[in-house]
């Protein structure tokens, strides 16, 4: 609780206190808004932490070796990464559903397992040490990405790119009879999400001293978290994610004594939002409640939901 | 010519879906095309409109070759359509819907949108300006429901929307298919108008629909299919009068002539239906009924399917409830069985409320419906198919004896009994299910479509099977397309038309009455 008390009575102090915490709440805010782009078009892809993976190592990996400027190194991250998407998504977006997100799991196992813990350059299984990583200073390099990405997203749901998406995420073959090239708009956003996810991983490394290669960081567990970041949040509206990445993030702070049991309530809060607010804690209906099917006429709703 | 098929043929493993058709679509006219369930005419759409690829043949829209073409290049060349089950972006509201719909003519503006030109907010204002334009056209005010997600809308409202979305793609051709489906008569009516206000603004437009009396009174011409083929292509008058057609959709009475068929002759109609009718209708109900259905209501949510309908059957008859696809029947029997709860009216089975019992405690009862499309276990043998309808029963060892002797009465179930049931023809499946439901020892036996898909010869043999069943003393109640065949072996019938009973007779009446072919094909 002290941690929400300061953030309203001492922004200062909190800002200074938490900015490892800040920052990480924006790196997770740009991987969420990866995310959000394919669930936008309505592709369930897990494969976020293996462009992550790809944009931190190529942009860590350049600076130990041809002592290049951080800018060239992210823009080299970005590209490669939106390149292996290109490459990746060639095969794997003709699956839909849960098989797109069992092939995408399988990318960043095959990925992660295959290449980052066997070659002797990502250090193998031991990660790498970041020489030159800027843990603090970071930060509003960070927010500045998270306000362009958002910006950009934004606008991409709003042109022509961003109702070619919504029309296929809806009903693909509905779509085709517009005239979609249902196909090519995939691979777009399939292409983007890798690019902002190789973009997310670029950062989160240059505020990290150390690139790890652990499931947390780059394997299933990182990519069920960051679904969770679009589920929680609700991936109708381009903010449903990033506020999904902000409660998931500081779950842990503001439940600081129960902080051992965080799995656990952080599912309790998961499934509450399932079963009350479907379409996630942003998303059409403003803020109201669903009262489910099978819950109690007379049971006052409000009442009982947690959060 | 606006759009020209050359000998398009689609097979589907070995069903022959479409089989050959060529046709030729003037410019500026009302092209129906009709045929009988599974005739082939949802799939001939899908072939013209690049969802499902041509195996040989060829299709123009004047002279853009579409064979072998992508959907969405079919699509942007200027063919647009609608579904049969209304594809509308449901979480979209209307007005994005619309929108949706000029994706092919509207320029790529990602760049001006990423810098939020002043260029990209005028362009923005005219598209939402044609928008509303276009749903007014269609007879929606953009006011009251452009902002509503489009799933909110009333079933006629999703229809016209859907239309307004086709519309948005300024398309040379505009197939609907099945855009009546499920409208009441006053809802048809304005449909119809709307189809004749854009055709005579210059759209050409390919109908599909159920609807006999829609298609035969807006289309300049009419094509018919079956079984994939096209055996009819002239004028609505002719087509409604041509042997073929009649045949195809009252099917054959078995060994009765086509000639027979109710109202072939040629006879003017008009009065004759009339009197028909007036005499048939007061047919006498049976007094020792079994089943009881009074002024029976039903609807899927703002969709009425059934509006007040009655009827009865008596122990030991074969009852038949003919009309065409559309017209209620299915809805009956799936409200006996309580898998739909009716808005109004009352049912019961021999003293059992069917508008409030479970469907379990229904077939307890011995009630059993035998569905539409067979409904069996593909992937399980036959023996666990016919194993699992006995499931629910204690008495192990008579049950045993039961499947035994279902194989008896039906010899190739007990041929086939290790095989998984996917791989028996339709009409073995058709017997399976029928198999399956004498299992659960039904008093009444309701059968759904038992022909639906069959050749001619597996008819017979499935029709011979339900006359046996007949003669063991179980009551049966028969939903079919094929109205001479039902009308055949059946005592009595009803006629249903547009979710209302038209007229009822004993089976030998409604051979004759020219009203039944009225209510299959219009007039």
């Amino acid at each position: 609780m002290d941690f929400v008390i300061q953030l309203f009575t001492d922004p200062i102090g909190f800002w200074n206190s938490h900015t490892l915490f800040i920052a990480q709440v924006g790196i997770n805010s740009i991987i969420a808004l990866s995310m959000f782009i394919v669930l936008y078009s309505g592709q369930l892809s897990l494969a976020a932490p293996g462009f992550m993976a790809i944009g931190a190592y190529t942009s860590v990996l350049m600076d130990q070796y041809w002592h290049t400027p951080l800018a060239l190194n992210i823009a080299a991250a970005v590209l490669l990464a939106a390149a292996v998407g290109l490459v990746v998504g060639l095969p794997v977006l003709r699956l839909r559903g849960v098989f797109l997100a069992i092939a995408t799991i399988g990318f960043i196992e095959a990925l992660r397992l295959g290449v980052i813990l066997n070659l002797p350059i990502t250090g193998e299984g031991l990660g790498l040490k970041n020489g030159n990583s800027d843990p603090l200073g970071g930060i509003n390099l960070v927010l500045v990405s998270l306000v362009v990405v958002l910006f950009l997203v934004w606008r991409l749901t709003k042109g022509r790119l961003g109702a070619a998406w919504a029309a296929i995420r809806q009903d693909e073959l509905a779509a085709l009879s517009q005239g979609i090239n249902v196909a090519r708009y995939k691979m777009i956003a399939f292409v983007l999400s890798a690019l902002v996810a190789g973009f997310g991983g670029a950062l989160e490394a240059h505020l990290q001293t150390f690139v790890d290669p652990s499931d947390q960081q780059y394997g299933v567990t990182r990519a069920v978290q960051i679904l969770t970041f679009a589920v929680l949040g609700g991936s109708g509206h381009f903010l449903g994610p990033v506020v999904g990445a902000l409660v998931v993030t500081s779950l842990p702070w503001v439940f600081e004594q129960a902080r051992d049991y965080i799995n656990i309530v952080t599912g309790v809060f998961l499934i509450a939002v399932i079963v009350f607010r479907p379409q996630g804690i942003v998303g059409r209906g403003g803020l109201a409640i669903v009262r489910p099917r099978w819950w109690p006429r007379r049971a006052r709703v409000n009442a009982s939901t947690p959060g | 010519m606006l759009l020209r098929l050359d000998s398009v043929q689609r097979h589907f493993g070995g069903v022959h879906a479409v089989d050959g058709v060529s046709l030729e679509v003037e410019q500026g006219s009302i092209y129906g095309l009709i045929g009988p369930n599974g005739a082939g005419k949802t799939t001939l759409v899908n072939v013209i409109t690049g969802y499902v690829p041509f195996q040989s043949g060829g299709a123009w829209l004047e002279s853009d070759e579409l064979t072998g073409l992508p959907a969405h290049r079919i699509a942007a060349l200027g063919i647009s359509r609608t579904f049969q089950n209304i594809r509308l972006f449901k979480d979209l509201t209307a007005q994005e819907n619309v929108l949706v719909g000029m994706h092919a003519r509207r320029h790529d503006d990602t760049l001006a949108q990423l810098a939020t030109l002043p260029m990209f907010r005028r362009d923005e204002r005219t598209r939402i300006e044609e928008a509303h334009r276009l749903m007014d056209t269609v007879g929606l005010t953009a006011k009251a429901i452009g902002r509503r997600p489009a799933g909110t809308l009333p079933y006629g409202d999703q229809r016209r929307l859907e239309i307004a979305r086709a519309l948005a793609l300024k398309p040379r051709l505009l197939i609907l298919d099945e855009p009546a489906a499920g409208m009441n008569p006053s809802e048809k009516q304005g449909m119809r108008e709307l189809i004749e206000n854009l055709n005579k603004d210059g759209l050409t437009i390919l109908l599909i629909d159920h609807d006999m009396r829609l298609v035969m009174g807006v289309c300049t011409r009419v094509a018919v299919l079956n079984f994939g083929r096209k055996i009819a292509d002239s004028t609505p008058k002719d087509v409604s009068t041509d042997a073929g057609v009649i045949k195809a959709y009252l099917g054959t009475g078995g060994e009765r002539e086509v000639s027979s068929a109710p109202g072939a002759s040629g006879v003017d109609e008009a009065v004759e239906v009339v009197e028909a009718a007036a005499t048939t209708k007061v047919a006498a109900e049976p007094e020792n009924a079994i089943l009881e259905v009074r002024n029976l209501s039903v609807s899927y949510g703002a969709v009425s399917a059934v509006r007040g309908a009655s009827l009865s059957v008596a122990r030991g008859e074969v009852v038949a409830l003919i009309g065409a696809n559309g017209a209620g029947k299915s809805t009956i029997l799936n409200t006996l069985s309580a898998l739909i709860r009716p808005d109004s009216g009352t049912a019961t089975f021999d003293g059992l409320d069917l508008t409030v019992a479970k469907p379990s405690a229904i077939v307890r009862h011995g009630l059993v419906q035998v569905p539409e499309g067979r409904e069996i276990l593909a992937r399980q043998t036959v023996l666990e198919n016919l194993e699992l309808a006995t499931w629910a029963r204690h008495d192990r060892a008579a049950a045993a004896k039961d499947i035994e002797a279902a194989m008896k009465r039906f010899p190739i179930l007990g041929e086939r009994r290790a095989l998984s049931a996917g791989t028996l023809s339709g009409g073995e499946q058709q017997m399976l299910a029928i198999a399956r439901g004498l299992l659960a020892k039904p008093r009444l036996l309701l059968l759904d479509e038992p022909s639906l898909g069959l050749a001619p010869q597996m008819v017979d043999e499935v029709f011979a099977a339900i006359e046996e069943i007949h003669k063991d003393g179980t009551t049966i109640l028969l939903v079919e397309q094929n109205a001479l065949r039902a009308l055949a072996i059946a005592d009595r019938a009803y006629v249903i038309e547009t979710g209302q009973i038209l007229l009822s007779g004993s089976g030998e009446d409604l051979l004759h009455n020219p009203a039944v072919r009225r209510a299959y094909l219009g007039g």
